[in-house]
């Protein structure tokens, strides 16, 4: 277990006073509280270190164990008993000379074991042994666009255990869903925490979201968009024929209601689709296609 | 215990916490009990709701109007963090397109 500076993590010195603990504890427990930084995983380390530290500094018997010997204070007793033993061979000036190195600045990002094995883990509890809920887990998920579109299935595994999961068509980017009861198990009998799903939607080369909408663009050879036709459009739930009509200039816009993505969790409703033309103008005329076009010049 | 529901005296029993402090929360509209046969209840969100004031009252000493201003900041900031979302995302789309 990493030595933790728990005077450090409060900004206290050694002589401070329960009082000072309490004040000091209550300041930075404001900050840092994790119900007061929702999806801050730094404020909640830091909450915990926090509590870890009021934990054993509020309580006089575990702090005169931690001053005396540092790191090793969760094992004063067995340390006293060694110590006694030695007495019992050597001089009586001979005192404890290990576990000093007390000036040691605080290293470690994570909770001590100690903090973990008193209270499972993570919610920074009091130490009374009234039940908690179990610490929330948080999970990232890579989608592609395609997978967001459907509603569908897919089993991620979080701690070691595999979970089965129900994503809805039409979840956004960055979007967190929770499942409730799939986090550690509660604390003293209370009811396990929750899983929290974020979805990280990797961009498509076509298809570009914006909401619910979806923009695609299309290329159109020139005379079609002069005298109009029609074209096979690939949407993302399938092909359709859509109406090129005459005279259509580059970068005119065509709206497909309904053909956009699915709105999260409003079964049968969607974004639109915008599609946008884009003119392309041929290249390599031979001499007898320029004399057309110079004609058309003059007309 | 009916289906997602949790009677609050054992919420009483289990947080060892005054019924009072239940009903000061839903009197500050903090939380919503569902009355069943003349037994009140609460459900998984709103007792995770009630936890989190919980732990707000235990851990910082915040008191029923304290805590009724947290949430209306929580309930802010949780929107501002979706629209903070939505816009990165819209700028992303703008950022394909350019």
């Amino acid at each position: 277990m990493d030595y933790i500076d728990y005077y450090k993590i409060l900004d206290l010195k050694k002589n401070a006073s329960t009082d000072d603990i309490k004040k000091a504890y209550r300041k930075l427990a404001r900050k840092h509280h994790p119900d007061l930084n929702p999806n801050n995983e730094e404020a909640n380390k830091k909450f915990q270190q926090i509590n870890e530290a009021n934990e054993v500094l509020s309580d006089p018997d575990k702090r005169k164990k931690y001053d005396k010997y540092g790191k090793d204070w969760q094992h004063a007793d067995q340390l006293d008993a060694k110590e006694q033993q030695r007495r019992q061979y050597q001089s009586p000036s001979g005192g404890y000379d290990g576990g000093s190195s007390y000036s040691g600045g605080f290293g470690g990002e994570d909770f001590s074991d100690f903090f973990s094995s008193m209270f499972g883990g993570g919610g920074g509890r009091s130490s009374r042994n009234s039940p908690f809920k179990g610490q929330d887990y948080n999970a990232d998920l890579q989608l592609n666009l395609v997978d967001a579109y459907t509603t569908h299935k897919q089993t991620l595994a979080v701690n070691g255990k595999q979970v089965r999961i129900n994503i809805p068509a039409g979840v956004e980017n960055g979007q967190k869903i929770k499942l409730a009861g799939y986090g550690a198990p509660g604390v003293n009998n209370g009811p396990p925490g929750d899983l929290y799903i974020k979805f990280n939607i990797s961009d498509h080369p076509r298809f570009k979201r914006k909401g619910n909408d979806v923009y695609i663009q299309e290329e159109v050879d020139l005379y079609t968009a002069i005298l109009g036709g029609e074209k096979i459009v690939e949407t993302l739930n399938g092909k359709v024929k859509l109406k090129i009509p005459e005279g259509t200039q580059p970068d005119t816009t065509l709206r497909l209601k309904g053909k956009g993505f699915p709105i999260y969790k409003k079964e049968d409703q969607f974004g639109d689709l915008y599609v946008k033309w884009q003119v392309k103008l041929p290249t390599n005329l031979n001499a007898e296609q320029k004399e057309l076009f110079e004609k058309l010049s003059k007309s | 215990m009916e289906n997602n529901l949790i009677s609050i005296e054992d919420v009483c029993v289990h947080h060892q916490i005054q019924i009072n402090f239940i009903q000061s929360l839903e009197d500050f509209g903090l939380i919503h009990t569902t009355v069943i046969k003349k037994s009140i209840w609460l459900d998984s969100d709103e007792l995770s709701k009630l936890e989190k004031y919980l732990r707000l009252s235990h851990d910082l000493d915040i008191n029923l109007e304290g805590l009724h201003a947290v949430a209306h900041l929580l309930t802010q900031l949780n929107d501002m963090q979706e629209e903070i979302l939505s816009l990165r995302n819209e700028l992303n789309y703008f950022k394909q397109i350019n």
